[in-house]
């Protein structure tokens, strides 16, 4: 068995702070936007929720993000154009056809780089892209008064309420297939594992000649 | 309509024998006498001919309509010779109001009953000078003409006298609302119903000058009623008083609320319509700031109003779409168990 240290403490931390994060503001967020039904969290609380989840959730999100840029963390979020086209079509292949045959995983594994094509683009997406459009269509939202009447010949609030709840609506939507794909690692719960203890295992250490025993990856 | 072109015709017919002038003298008249009077009854026969060639039937449907008109106006005309002097009033001897007789011209052409004759209304009594003090009883018939209408409203009489009789106009105890009828809002002899193109702004004028013709002290300027409405002046200039003074469910109601069962959720309105919606939201936000402060408003955002970041195609959509994954997602988790089991077997 072989074991790789990848996910620091910092890094674990702050995906679990994360994770509750998210789901607080999913509960919250969807008592204000369906209010009314019993089942629901009761409106003026969910409202003060959601705003202080969503302020910690910035704060957690530039963290993040000053973090990885300053650790050595950030070589795992550098795309590989050369052969981005081919791992691309690899990995997809693999989750829609390969896993059903119980072929090897298409991607190794190492302390160089832990997420495979599909995971580093979706998370270069959710965390560069999608997660700083809705933290500022949160604080938008907050502060619309401030917002010329305006934008693109729309009314600024409709705007910033309907990006911030697609963007929402996307990220619940990676929230759904990041829960089903880390139980693809090696077993179903190694994936869930090594974000607690931080060490990535894998019984079969890949050997060189035969790709074909390479360990899973960890989402 | 008929009653009155017959009455017109009647009105003609009567006139003929005053016309004649019958002889009145029993002494017998000189032959030259004689010859003059066959003239003149000649000639008056001539007149008379002529006269019946105007009573005459009209011929067609609009032929006939061009003459009730006509006679509509000309008895319009005799009554407003006084009435629509604008002084023309008097001193109530009870309470020693003034009451006004007195009516604008212009606004009764223009009003739904501007081509009738006044006597359509004003029946028996108001045909001689001077008045009776009182109507009589069958005077101001209204639903003697409006009867036929019942198939085309949405709702009928009944219902518009149950709403009626619900409404504070019906049941309040102030001396100021007793006796109010329909005419109390709906003046005949202005009422017109708003029509298509016109400004809606006019409308809403038009409806509220109604209700503010009697509620005058709300327009006055210490008053504080509607305190509680941001911005009361744009309210009041794009929205009628009955649009949150009635019962939203039912359109033209006619049960007027009092003032503390009326609509006073924002929301009612402005969460169906983005716009109004974005509108009260950016009111709401600088009030809060305003109170609160920045910061504060970062966490408790008070301003939130239910349904601003809704769209209905939207949320189907998207509650559609993760439906369709999360099934997606089961498949595939089904799958990899078959196939793993298939494995274990082999």
């Amino acid at each position: 068995m072989t074991s790789l240290y990848l996910y620091p403490a910092w890094l674990r931390l702050w995906h679990w702070i994360n994770a509750l994060l998210f789901l607080t503001l999913v509960a919250s967020g969807v008592s204000m936007h369906y209010a009314g039904a019993d089942w629901l969290m009761p409106f003026a609380a969910a409202r003060v929720v959601h705003n202080t989840a969503g302020i910690l959730l910035t704060v957690a999100w530039i963290g993040f993000v000053v973090a990885n840029a300053r650790s050595a963390n950030a070589r795992h979020y550098r795309v590989r154009f050369r052969t981005l086209i081919g791992d691309l079509i690899a990995q997809t292949r693999y989750y829609m056809i390969g896993i059903f045959r119980l072929e090897p995983h298409p991607f190794h594994v190492t302390e160089a780089m832990k997420f495979n094509t599909l995971q580093q683009l979706s998370y270069l997406g959710v965390m560069y892209g999608l997660m700083p459009i809705l933290i500022i269509s949160g604080w938008a939202f907050l502060y619309s008064v401030y917002l010329p009447e305006t934008l693109f010949g729309l009314g600024s609030v409709w705007v910033v309420a309907m990006t911030h709840v697609v963007v929402s609506y996307l990220l619940a939507l990676f929230l759904l297939v990041h829960m089903y794909i880390i139980t693809t690692g090696e077993t179903v719960f190694s994936n869930l594992r090594a974000m607690i203890t931080g060490w990535h295992r894998e019984n079969d250490p890949p050997r060189p000649e035969t790709p074909a025993s390479a360990p899973r990856e960890t989402p | 309509m008929k009653a009155s072109r017959s009455r017109a015709i009647q009105g003609i017919d009567q006139a003929r024998p005053d016309d004649e002038n019958p002889q009145r003298s029993a002494r017998p008249a000189s032959p030259r006498a004689r010859l003059l009077l066959g003239v003149c009854l000649g000639l008056l026969a001539l007149s008379a001919t002529a006269d019946g060639i105007e009573v005459a039937p009209p011929k067609t449907t609009d032929e006939a309509i061009d003459l009730q008109l006509a006679e509509a106006a000309a008895d319009r005309h005799a009554c407003l010779r006084c009435h629509a002097m604008s002084t023309l009033a008097y001193r109530n001897p009870e309470n020693s109001d003034i009451v006004g007789l007195s009516l604008d011209r212009e606004a009764l052409a223009h009003s739904v009953h501007g081509e009738l004759a006044c006597i359509d209304c004003h029946r028996r009594s108001y045909r001689r000078y001077p008045h009776p003090d009182r109507p009589a009883p069958g005077d101001l018939d209204c639903i003697g003409c409006h009867e036929d209408e019942d198939q085309n409203l949405s709702r009928g009489w009944v219902d518009i006298d149950a709403e009626f009789k619900r409404s504070v106009h019906a049941v309040s105890d102030s001396p100021e609302a007793a006796g109010f009828s329909c005419h109390s809002c709906h003046d005949p002899h202005r009422f017109r119903p708003a029509a298509v193109g016109e400004p809606i702004a006019q409308i809403v004028r038009n409806h509220n000058e109604v209700c503010l013709s009697c509620h005058e002290k709300l327009v006055a300027p210490l008053n504080t009623s509607h305190d509680w409405l941001p911005n009361r002046d744009a309210h009041w200039a794009s929205v009628r008083c009955v649009d949150c003074h009635t019962p939203a469910a039912v359109f033209a109601n006619h049960d007027i609320l009092p003032a503390e069962q009326s609509e006073k959720n924002c929301v009612s309105c402005h969460s169906s319509d983005p716009q109004l919606l974005a509108r009260l939201y950016q009111f709401r936000s600088e009030d809060d700031i305003a109170r609160r402060g920045l910061l504060a408003k970062a966490v408790f955002n008070e301003a939130y109003v239910v349904g601003l970041s809704k769209s209905p195609a939207l949320d189907r959509l998207s509650l559609i779409i993760m439906g369709l994954v999360v099934l997606l997602l089961a498949a595939h988790g089904v799958g990899r168990y078959l196939a793993r089991r298939a494995n274990r077997r082999a």
